[in-house]
């Protein structure tokens, strides 16, 4: 029986799925209300261990954990891959970080799929798959450049869904380029942790510090008002 | 063995104690990578701590000889300082403790220099002063005992180190400007030129606002090419104002209060003349290394020898706190 934690911080929402071989995954989401910051600080945890309390295990009787790598907030994805090191470093329990986009196109079972995350600054986080297998690698597009990407995958792929909360905010881009896009309450864009993990199973995994981020923006280089030192 | 982690600014930090507070590590992995931006930039230094902080702990852990398996305790810095920097340590110490089922103790980064000063060689016993002074923080402290600490003053705006780094940016020097700062000032004369001390900040506290904006008008008043030749007296002068204005606040805080110890934490007690002006006070005075002065998780690790632990799963919402929302010392 394998048993695997997953969780992703990608987006504000803080998702968490264990998924155990022959049983039903366990789900836990927490949504911040609007105009609040992301709970992943203080919800991924108490979320992890309430999921592992109703199945009556604890974290030492994990084999996997999984871990969505984004892109998304930097705050965030590092919360998640931080957590997920120190768990992984401490059980010797095996690592394994899935692209987030990744597991949302896998969640959107559709031959061809645009999985598309809202990047904040009026950008999209963009990547293209077909059957699963990535085409186009993910990068941040401003609409315009989102609706030629659009484009270029239905010309390729006439039956382009669209799918994530990336979808959901620029539906009228995607749809003018002939993209379908669920309607904005479709559970499909929402990132389902629970098939990351199922993508985490078959993975090997590495030394814990070799899972990182894809944060596909550079940082700001902007220096804080003063250096604590 | 106590494991501390501290990641509040740009040093990436691991250490190892005994329970009774002997360090058998201190990992210090600085970034280095700021200098070229003339300060730290917070989403590079979260970045590099995220990529740092598994071999910190294992680096911590092979050289105080020892595992995880003797680990019974996880220490870490929760704040004040950069958000996303303390969220990479406190989410990984997290991670560490909970897969374990081991007790975590949220320290406070100010409280980890104080306990500092416990570590010097020739530490004093409470009651004492301590003076901590960084590029983010200074405060003059009493310590009672190692869990009974009060705040007798602190900067009303720049902090001592940040003072520093302004003086040497005006001065052209690179960051960080507190070491470059001092090396410049060795070849000149403290006494060439006269700049402010706050001696009429109130009570205990500092100030450090006026000084750097006294010597931006110095340098423009002896214009570019004689601020040039005179910079090393420029240096020592200014120099000698920050060591003046911390150094008599002790004087001062030592004769109101009648202690006769007095010790010193955070990056600019690794200043020479500082240190050698607060030596020269009529007190014991006890200075931690220069590797326990700067960031480092051993303070973090000493410092939680005197904080209540939260048991297994208690901490496993705990947030980071921003700067100047210390939670220390407890009201």
């Amino acid at each position: 029986m394998t048993t695997i934690l997953g969780f992703d911080c990608s987006t504000p929402a803080t998702a968490v799925a264990l998924v155990r071989d022959g049983e039903e995954p366990l789900r836990a989401r927490h949504v911040p209300e609007p105009g609040d910051r992301p709970g992943h600080a203080t919800q991924l945890l108490p979320l992890c261990n309430a999921l592992l309390e109703r199945a009556g295990l604890r974290f030492a009787d994990l084999d996997r954990v999984a871990v969505g790598l984004g892109p998304g907030t930097f705050t965030g994805l590092r919360i998640a891959i931080a957590t997920g090191h120190g768990l992984a470093h401490a059980s010797g329990t095996g690592l394994v970080g899935v692209p987030t986009l990744e597991a949302l196109a896998a969640g959107a079972d559709g031959a061809a799929v645009l999985a598309v995350l809202d990047a904040r600054r009026g950008e999209a986080f963009a990547a293209e798959y077909s059957d699963g297998v990535p085409t186009v690698p993910a990068t941040a597009l401003p609409p315009q450049a989102l609706e030629i990407r659009a484009r270029d995958a239905v010309t390729r792929h006439p039956s382009t869904l669209a799918v994530g909360d990336g979808a959901v905010a620029f539906r009228a881009v995607l749809e003018r380029a002939g993209c379908t896009v669920p309607p904005d309450d479709a559970e499909i864009h929402r990132v389902d942790v629970a098939v990351l993990c199922a993508l985490a199973r078959d993975r090997p995994a590495g030394p814990p510090e070799a899972v990182l981020p894809f944060y596909v923006r550079a940082p700001d280089a902007q220096p804080a008002r003063s250096s604590r030192r | 063995m106590i494991l501390a982690l501290e990641t509040s600014c740009d040093d990436t930090c691991a250490a190892v104690l005994t329970p009774d507070g002997e360090v058998r590590s201190n990992v210090i992995s600085s970034q280095g990578i700021h200098d070229r931006y003339g300060g730290v930039v917070p989403e590079v230094a979260s970045r590099h701590h995220l990529e740092l902080i598994d071999a910190a702990v294992d680096d911590a852990l092979a050289r105080a000889d020892t595992t995880l398996d003797d680990v019974t305790l996880v220490a870490v810095t929760r704040g004040p300082g950069l958000v996303g920097a303390l969220l990479v340590g406190l989410s990984h110490a997290k991670g560490l403790a909970a897969a374990r089922e081991l007790p975590l103790a949220p320290v406070d980064h100010l409280h980890g220099h104080v306990a500092a000063g416990a570590l010097a060689d020739d530490a004093p016993e409470p009651p004492f002063l301590c003076l901590i002074a960084s590029g983010g923080h200074t405060l003059l402290v009493r310590v009672d005992s190692a869990r009974e600490v009060s705040v007798l003053g602190r900067t009303l705006d720049d902090a001592a180190g940040e003072a520093f780094d302004k003086g040497a940016r005006t001065l052209g020097l690179p960051y960080p400007g507190g070491p470059a700062l001092e090396r410049l000032a060795r070849e000149g004369d403290p006494g060439a030129f006269a700049f402010p001390i706050a001696e009429r900040v109130g009570a205990l506290d500092f100030s450090f606002a006026g000084l750097k904006t006294s010597l931006l008008y110095k340098v423009r008043d002896l214009g570019e090419d004689a601020a040039r030749e005179r910079a090393t007296d420029l240096a020592a002068s200014y120099q000698h104002a920050i060591v003046e204005a911390l150094a008599r606040r002790c004087e001062r805080a030592l004769a109101q209060t009648g202690l006769r110890a007095l010790t010193l934490g955070g990056g600019v007690a690794a200043n020479g003349p500082l240190r050698a002006r607060v030596e020269s006070l009529d007190a014991h005075v006890a200075i931690p290394a220069r590797e326990l002065c700067t960031d480092n998780a051993a303070m973090i690790g000493a410092a939680a020898r005197a904080v209540d632990p939260l048991a297994f799963p208690s901490y496993l919402g705990l947030d980071a706190y921003p700067s100047g929302g210390s939670h220390w010392p407890p009201a």
